[in-house]
């Protein structure tokens, strides 16, 4: 954890509770490492809750890294990546050439059946304190040039993208007294579906602090603009606001919210959430000491550590180092286009390589751990030449990250949203193990058998518990009778069962268990499963109705198109706008290309005759010997590499901050 | 309705109630039921795959379109596939009884609702697998006039579990199904590209007028509300999103619930060719105001005499004219009178003007002044509704000594005038000018179905803002108990107005999102 001191949040809480449910190891390490439980949006409906908590970061460290290196059969080696190792590229997949491994910055060599790069803010990273800038990856660790300069002449594009991270405050120096305290959740909810409770008693969590920017701050920042580069917002910065300065710019005259939050029990390090800034470390100190309770407050002293790059060879999740990073910085870094990769992360043009993380334009721990655990399965597929492992939009948060970055990309560092997601109702936290766990076992085998088993014990109860509460059927005046305290209104003369009534909100299984106790008490006691069951009642409508737009969607998605396919070169009606915008976004099934803007429908049904012609050709030539040999290269048409340009959106300073191709 | 709903269990969703605590919706029916199928013997993969989509409702819904040209043709063929095909041309032709499949047979096609007759024509039967579309598809080919079509489009867009079908989506579906055959395919794209273009033609035509940038106005609301509450939910407590902003959409989308009922309820160029335009023939007493009705209509449907005032309430009738279809009110004529039933006719007279879609003014030629200041004094004198369209006919034309010169010239003068053309009743001298006159008025009235189909269009559009109207009464009553539920109304609603206005993804919420708020790590 080398940034924010904290897990989860809405959208990222449900990514933790997939990737939990594919056996991946945040959630289960989070359970073991808490210090503050608290789930947010607990009044807004179950399908949007956001588990969250603050994690000590030496635990997480020491839980994390006991988890990895009692992994059977797992190597762990520490090194910076300098270069790839390639060779000739094998047929019947898209790519010019395959790796088959890395070479270490000693000049040794790791060999690999394929490679998992996340390399987070590393690439090319650029970090910026006031007018200074230093190649860094983080405060203290060298930046990754070798590779980024490997990966630019492979003909990636690339484009750059900038986080930052405040100024870390001494807790000892903070006025608390004064201050919105905001306590954490009694009982503490679990990230890991494996969890029974966390592993802290929930009175012994600590609180955090909530304090506001004054005028005085905006103040500060409006003076010294000419001594911050990195903030200097233009047009093409991202949308939300990832630093004070751009809140007081783009929303000014406001108060802002500083989120005090705890970094561990024993530590005496404060995270000033909503603090992020870039000015020069003495004009920080000022617009520290202007917020309320932090008069006084003193910058932690820097500690310089020794760099460290993140390599992941597959079946390995995405593990950070713990990094004290003490004064705000902003970080400027590499990123390729994501719409280089499959649905399976593994890059069109390097054949068995993956790519994971901030690499690919996404921000937080969460959509990183989402692309690691994808990627590492795949890594892992790919070597055994399984098919890959894919999770559709319909299935779960992670399928809407990943294919909204394969085929859409990002023009400001990707960050899952709830609003993002179609079927809401459907993808909730709650049922992310119904989703993914029976898929991660059978097809990924990525699934521990008690997990699996668990799984399925938890699906047959919940498919017994509804249909015992859809079996008993009472009429509304006998239900009125049984619950004086719900007032149930119905015109209805048919009998409503107790699914229906589970539906109200003041009803609970504890409450239907105490008026029919002779059918539910044994359902009501299973705490987890009586919570279910409630929220499964309260969604079934919603997740009835869009079943069929879920099928329909389904239906397009296996519609693939070929990976191989040049856009410009296919003999179909197509025009040259669309050509161009499929050839950019090279989206792998008719549900993906129908989500492209700008894509008719008329093209869709061009591409689908186009696909199906073809597609009778290639059964045809495949019944023949010795035939349908890929030609390397072919797949991408020069027209496409001229025209692919993408403008990102930072700073005027980076004048390189578009898509770059150079050829191989 | 929502799409698919019908299908999912009819009339599940319920039309907009008082908001108060929800209704359980009826349980769908669970086609095939899991419990039936033995448990054990099933491999566990097919049982998870299924748990997602338990209850739903089996083999999608059904869609229809005029599949022929739009405009008046000789015939037209309406086309149905899915599931609901055959009940849809069960309720149609009002027999159980299916032709054979592929097989022309004449039926008699009917309103499902009133039984009238909407018209005689050909049907085939085409039972899955062997169709266009792989699915059941019926075919309905009527006569190609505008009012049988969508009388007939009508009728089936009221069936449970049909909705109107995208541009493109018949192709779509026989291409899911393996039918897509390449040589008849020949041309299909470019057959979509002209009918998109067409659509988008139309809907541009309609966006530029006041109904679109109604629609659209709608659409924005619909949006920003939704985006503040998508805000609300994915920001509120790690940034400064206020409590206010809930109260802020609650007001949003009760007051646009409203808008939308009262515009449904009121609907008026596509309530137009739905139930014909009214027509409302005023004037004077003794014009000849039956007269022209009677001529109209081509029998005597009111009595005429020449004694002013016969007329004392109202004769409607129900006429073609050039394809559309009119309801012709014949009226008392404008006048102070002191006998009590010629005054309540008169009353009455003025109420039909009031909400009249057409107004025929009749003046007698041989009594008004020639000049058009004097025609439009005696014009005026009728206090017609401003606004309303209206055809000025100067009946009794044979009585104009001369050939009524200074009139005929006073009649090409237009505008100020309304278009306006002399008639005789008695010889039926100037009946085809004015035929054409009012045909032209009535095609400006409806919308033009050479250039488009409105009444599909038209039928589509309320269709979508009944379904938004209703998904927007849900939010109503999700709002207290559950937030994400009531966000999804307001997505649902939203996806319906986007029908008609155009889509509005994902990344337009967030832009609204981070445009109001100051939200962020």
């Amino acid at each position: 954890m080398s940034c924010n001191p904290s897990f989860g949040g809405i959208g990222k809480g449900h990514l933790m509770r997939e990737v939990d449910a594919l056996d991946g190891l945040c959630g289960r390490v989070c359970d073991r490492s808490g210090v503050h439980y608290k789930v947010l949006n607990r009044c807004k409906g179950p399908a949007v809750w956001g588990l969250r908590a603050q994690i000590d970061r030496g635990l997480y460290k020491e839980n994390m890294q006991k988890e990895i290196l009692n992994t059977p059969l797992l190597t762990v080696r520490e090194a910076s990546v300098e270069d790839l190792i390639l060779t000739e590229p094998e047929s019947g997949h898209p790519g010019k050439c395959q790796v088959a491994g890395v070479v270490l910055g000693d000049g040794s060599t790791v060999h690999a059946g394929s490679i998992v790069l996340t390399t987070g803010t590393f690439l090319r990273g650029m970090i910026h304190i006031g007018l200074e800038m230093h190649p860094a990856g983080r405060l203290g660790d060298q930046p990754a040039i070798g590779l980024a300069q490997t990966l630019e002449k492979l003909g990636f594009a690339v484009g750059r993208l900038k986080t930052g991270t405040p100024p870390r405050l001494a807790k000892d120096t903070i006025d608390f007294s004064g201050l919105e305290e905001h306590g954490a959740d009694n009982p503490p909810v679990p990230f890991s579906f494996l969890s029974e409770a966390v592993w802290i008693k929930p009175e012994d969590q600590l609180p955090c602090f909530l304090t506001r920017t004054t005028l005085k701050a905006q103040q500060i920042i409006y003076d010294n603009l000419h001594l911050n580069n990195h903030v200097r917002e233009t047009t093409r910065g991202p949308r939300y606001c990832p630093s004070l300065e751009s809140k007081v710019l783009r929303f000014p005259n406001r108060q802002h919210q500083v989120w005090l939050e705890p970094e561990g029990l024993e530590s005496n390090v404060i995270y000033p959430q909503g603090m992020s800034m870039t000015l020069p470390p003495e004009l920080q100190e000022q617009v520290i000491k202007s917020v309320p309770g932090l008069e006084k407050a003193k910058m932690i002293q820097p500690v310089i550590l020794p760099h460290w790059l993140p390599l992941l060879t597959f079946k390995m999740p995405p593990v950070t180092s713990v990094l004290l990073c003490v004064i705000g910085y902003g970080v400027q870094y590499d990123f390729l286009d994501p719409r280089q990769l499959t649905a399976s992360l593994e890059s069109r043009l390097v054949q068995r390589l993956f790519l994971a993380g901030q690499i690919n334009g996404t921000t937080g721990y969460e959509e990183a751990a989402a692309q690691g655990v994808i990627a590492g399965i795949n890594a892992c597929l790919r070597v055994h030449g399984k098919p890959p492992f894919i999770v559709s939009r319909t299935e779960g948060y992670i399928g809407v990250l990943i294919n909204d970055l394969t085929t859409l990309g990002t023009s400001e560092p990707y960050r899952m949203f709830t609003s993002r997601v179609e079927f809401r109702m459907s993808l909730r936290p709650d049922n992310a193990d119904a989703r993914l766990t029976h898929r991660g076992f059978e097809e990924a085998g990525c699934v521990s058998q008690q997990r699996y088993e668990q799984a399925v014990r938890m699906r047959a109860a919940l498919d017994d518990g509804i249909a015992t509460l859809k079996s008993l059927q009472f009429s509304i005046s006998k239900w009125s009778q049984l619950l004086p305290e719900v007032s149930i209104s119905s015109s209805r003369r048919s009998p409503v069962s107790a699914f229906d009534i589970l539906q109200y909100q003041d009803v609970s299984m504890e409450v239907l268990a105490k008026a029919v106790p002779e059918c539910l008490d044994k359902l009501a006691q299973w705490r987890q499963l009586a919570e279910r069951l409630k929220i499964e009642a309260a969604y079934e409508w919603c997740v009835v109705n869009q079943q069929q737009e879920i099928e329909e969607v389904r239906r397009d998605e296996a519609l693939q198109l070929p990976e191989d396919i040049d856009y410009f070169a296919i003999d179909a009606s197509l025009s040259a706008e669309v050509r161009e915008k499929l050839d950019s976004s090279r989206p792998q099934t008719i549900g993906a290309v129908s989500r492209i803007p700008g894509i008719t429908p008329a093209a869709i049904v061009n591409l689908l005759r186009f696909v199906k012609t073809n597609h009778q050709k290639t059964e045809k030539l495949k019944a023949l010997p010795q035939s349908g040999k890929y030609l390397p290269g072919k797949m991408y048409s020069e027209k496409a590499t001229s025209q692919r340009q993408m403008s990102a959106e930072f700073s005027e300073e980076e004048t390189q901050s578009t898509f770059v191709k150079t050829p191989f | 309705m929502v799409r698919g709903s019908a299908a999912a269990g009819a009339g599940a969703l319920g039309p907009p109630g008082p908001p108060g605590p929800p209704v359980p919706p009826p349980v769908p029916p669970v086609p095939g039921g899991r419990r039936d199928k033995g448990g054990g013997a099933e491999p566990e993969s097919s049982r998870w795959a299924r748990c997602l989509s338990s209850s739903a409702g089996v083999g999608g819904d059904t869609i229809f379109a005029l599949s022929s040209a739009p405009g008046r043709c000789g015939v037209a063929v309406i086309r149905a596939s899915g599931p609901g095909s055959r009940g849809a041309l069960q309720t149609l032709t009002g027999t159980p009884k299916l032709p054979p499949p592929r097989v022309l047979a004449l039926r008699r096609i009917r309103d499902p609702d009133t039984a009238e007759t909407l018209d005689r024509g050909l049907v085939v039967w085409f039972p899955g697998p062997r169709s266009f579309t792989g699915e059941d598809c019926a075919e309905l080919h009527v006569h190609g006039g505008p009012a049988v079509v969508s009388g007939v489009l009508r009728a089936l867009g009221r069936l449970p579990g049909l909705r109107p079908a995208d541009p493109g989506e018949f192709t779509l579906r026989a291409f899911r199904r393996g039918k897509l055959d390449l040589t008849a395919a020949e041309g299909l794209g470019d057959l979509i590209r002209a009918e998109t273009e067409a659509q988008r033609r139309q809907a541009l035509r309609q966006m530029e007028g006041e109904l679109g940038q109604l629609y659209q106005r709608w659409s924005d609301t619909l949006t920003q509300a939704l985006a503040h509450l998508e805000a609300y939910i994915d920001f509120s407590e790690d940034d400064n999103v206020e409590e206010e902003v809930l109260s802020r959409v609650d007001g949003a989308v009760r007051a646009l619930e409203r808008e939308i009922g009262a515009h449904l309820r009121d609907g008026r160029r596509g309530e137009l060719l739905r139930g014909g335009v009214r027509a409302v023939i005023a004037g004077p007493p003794n014009v000849g105001k039956s007269s022209l009705l009677n001529l109209l209509c081509q029998r005597p449907a009111a009595i005429v005499s020449p004694v002013a005032g016969t007329t004392r309430d109202v004769v409607e009738v129900a006429l073609d004219i050039g394809g559309y279809p009119l309801v012709l009110s014949d009226t008392a004529g404008l006048r102070e009178t002191t006998d009590l039933v010629e005054r309540e006719g008169v009353a009455r007279a003025r109420d039909r003007l009031c909400q009249a879609d057409l107004v025929l003014a009749v003046l007698d030629a041989s009594a008004v002044p020639p000049e058009p200041a004097g025609l439009g004094a005696a014009l005026g004198a009728l206090q017609a509704p401003p606004g309303t369209p209206c055809v000025l006919v100067l009946n009794k034309a044979d009585l104009l000594r001369g050939d009524g010169g200074p009139l005929r010239h006073g009649c090409a003068q237009r505008p100020p005038l309304p278009p306006t053309t002399l008639l005789s009743c008695k010889t039926g001298e100037g009946l085809d000018r004015l035929l054409e006159l009012l045909a032209r008025e009535l095609a400006r009235l409806c919308g033009d179905p050479l250039c488009g189909s409105p009444s599909l269009t038209q039928s589509r559009h309320s269709r979508h803002l009944g379904g938004c109207a209703a998904a927007l009464a849900r939010f109503g009553r999700e709002r207290p108990r559950d937030l994400a539920l009531a966000a999804e109304q307001l997505r649902l609603a939203r996806r319906e107005l986007g029908r008609i206005t155009g889509h509005v993804g994902a990344e337009d919420v967030l832009d609204i999102i981070f445009r109001d708020f100051c939200v962020g790590k």
